[in-house]
């Protein structure tokens, strides 16, 4: 009864022109992307940017308004068991049965699944094992966070679903959730993830499609995201006070300037542009100080893509 | 139904075998919650029963206090573990997204409530047994072999009446922790004029009206049938389980369209 019309070639998920509407306003503005099988794919933004609306809808936890929605070849929306088999999903914000066991309930969820993995196999690849018999409520934030993680392993899913996976850990653990996520993508799994950490883009996603108020404003590799790869370095050092900007020699520069009392290059070849620096400062016994040199991060083009912080975040309003 | 489709079915009703025990062992560890809702009955009968040792009832033919009290506080117990406990517990499920959890998962969402209702059958079971044993053994009262089978189908229309109604009130309930109050508001005004603590014979005939329209009334009364000296015959009065029927539809109803709602929106 049930024919798969899943495409094993095709990618895993697919969204054209996607919108959803509460009342008047639109929370998702048109986006469309496709995710590629074996990919880590990250919804960057910040709060309030429509992420997990959209997260929501593959889920099929809630309908769109309009647009085209495909995970792993079906409509998300038909809500069928045979998607929920093979998808695995950590919320942003989820209870579990607090009376039941780590085990337990790694166990119980495990039954639901037809190719359930075996419970001891999850609790050692999410490292809770110490806390195998600790029943849920027991659990700090972060182990609850790897339980959530386990339950949405434990039905051996092709495509996993994380919202916010790190919010709220310390940088150890985040480390540690990173280091999960990647052994899950080296297993050639499917990830879709949202977030609003730069770094954790970064470490963790092959793409990234960067949303401001409910589009993607950017969409790619995130060391070429926003032409980044393709923007100058920048040159930073002090001078010495008995030097000044035009002692320094012609390079092949872009902008000069002094910023904060110190010098400041903008150049397309830092390397050509370092060399004739440092050695025109060993030359002259100039005593260069706090000399960097450093490729715009992430994190400066994404604050320039969604303009000075992008909005508010919600929770941070309310708190 | 091809054989696959079958295969299936027969594989969910295992699931919801394994279901009803993970729920159960969930149960019997939650101390505060529920255990509460299957000790505080317990509690009461052995107060009220000790208290009113001896005493006989004017009102209903000098029977002893006991022979009224111990089915009227079984009924209590049903609606406890059955109404009480469904409402809140599904309230908290629902807030703390359990619900929307369980939606994620292969699991069908029939199987889960099947699972929840099958859970409180057991417990209301075993609050029969012991109530009664209580009942019996502490408390001398008797119950009629040949009533049995009326109580059996009061209790089964009442755990049905009554667990249906939870579920559904949820809708009603803002939020969990709003649930305790709305709950035992909902329910224990009507206990005082459903003869569940007290023979409530006396009072105006308009709040007699009142009391009969609920299910309370009528499944304090359907299992006070049974161990009342002066009946004879199975038990089965038309009225009560008229009055149990129609509130299982409307429970059934009101649980239907909770759960239609999805979780997330």
């Amino acid at each position: 009864m049930t024919s798969t019309r899943d495409n094993p070639d095709g990618p895993a998920i697919e969204v054209r022109d996607l919108r959803k509407s509460y009342g008047s306003t639109e929370a998702v503005r048109g986006v469309s992307f496709e995710v590629e099988r074996g990919e880590v794919f990250c919804l960057l933004g910040p709060n309030g940017a429509g992420k997990t609306t959209i997260v929501e809808i593959l889920e099929g936890y809630r309908s769109r308004s309009a647009g085209e929605a495909r995970v792993l070849g079906l409509d998300p929306a038909d809500g069928e068991r045979e998607l929920r088999e093979r998808v695995g999903i950590v919320l942003q914000q989820c209870g579990v049965q607090g009376d039941l066991t780590v085990a337990e309930l790694i166990e119980m969820y495990g039954r639901y699944y037809k190719r359930g993995r075996p419970v001891d196999d999850v609790i050692e690849l999410v490292e809770l094992v110490e806390k195998r018999d600790a029943r849920a409520k027991d659990l700090s934030g972060g182990q609850r966070r790897r339980l959530d993680l386990a339950l949405a392993l434990v039905g051996d899913p092709d495509l996993i679903f994380l919202d916010e996976p790190t919010t709220g850990f310390d940088p150890a653990a985040r480390r540690q959730a990173w280091s999960t996520i990647r052994s899950l993508c080296d297993m050639g799994k499917t990830i879709f993830l949202t977030t609003h950490f730069m770094d954790e883009a970064q470490h963790l996603a092959d793409r990234v499609a960067v949303m401001r108020a409910g589009e993607i404003i950017a969409l790619g590799a995130p060391g070429e995201l926003g032409g980044r790869d393709l923007r100058p370095a920048e040159i930073r050092f002090s001078l010495p006070a008995e030097w000044s900007l035009g002692d320094v020699p012609e390079i092949p520069v872009q902008q000069r300037s002094i910023e904060n009392g110190r010098v400041l290059i903008l150049t397309t070849e830092p390397v050509v542009a370092a060399q004739r620096i440092t050695t025109w400062a060993l030359e002259r016994g100039v005593d260069l100080g706090h000399f960097s040199v450093a490729q715009p991060t992430l994190e400066d083009i994404y604050l320039e893509l969604t303009g000075s912080g992008g909005e508010p975040e919600r929770e941070e309003a309310v708190r | 139904m091809s054989s696959a489709a079958t295969g299936a079915f027969g594989r969910d009703i295992g699931l919801v075998g394994w279901q009803i025990r993970y729920e159960q062992r969930a149960y019997w560890r939650n101390r505060g919650r529920g255990v509460f809702t299957f000790v505080f009955p317990l509690m009461f009968l052995v107060i009220f029963a000790s208290l009113n040792n001896g005493q006989h009832l004017s009102t209903r033919g000098n029977i002893p206090y006991n022979a009224f009290f111990v089915p009227g506080i079984l009924a209590y117990g049903v609606i406890a573990t059955t109404y009480i406990n469904m409402a809140i517990g599904t309230a908290i499920l629902r807030d703390e997204g359990i619900l929307k959890r369980m939606q994620g998962t292969p699991l069908p969402r029939w199987a889960y409530i099947a699972a929840r209702i099958g859970s409180t059958c057991v417990i209301v079971a075993l609050m029969t047994v012991v109530t009664v044993g209580l009942g019996v053994v502490a408390y001398g009262v008797h119950l009629r072999a040949g009533a049995i089978p009326g109580m059996v189908v009061v209790l089964v229309l009442g755990t049905a009446a009554f667990t249906t109604l939870g579920i559904g009130i949820t809708r009603f309930i803002p939020n969990a922790e709003a649930a305790p109050v709305i709950v035992n508001l909902s329910i224990l005004p009507l206990t005082f004029i459903s003869s569940i603590w007290f023979p409530a014979d006396t009072m105006p005939s308009w709040l007699k009206d009142v009391a009969k329209a609920f299910p309370i009334r009528a499944l304090a009364d359907g299992l006070q049938y049974a161990f009342d000296p002066r009946r004879t015959g199975a038990g089965l009065n038309a009225q009560d389980i008229r009055t149990l029927a129609i509130w299982s539809v409307v429970g059934i109803a009101l649980m239907l369209r909770f759960l239609r709602r999805p979780q997330g929106e």
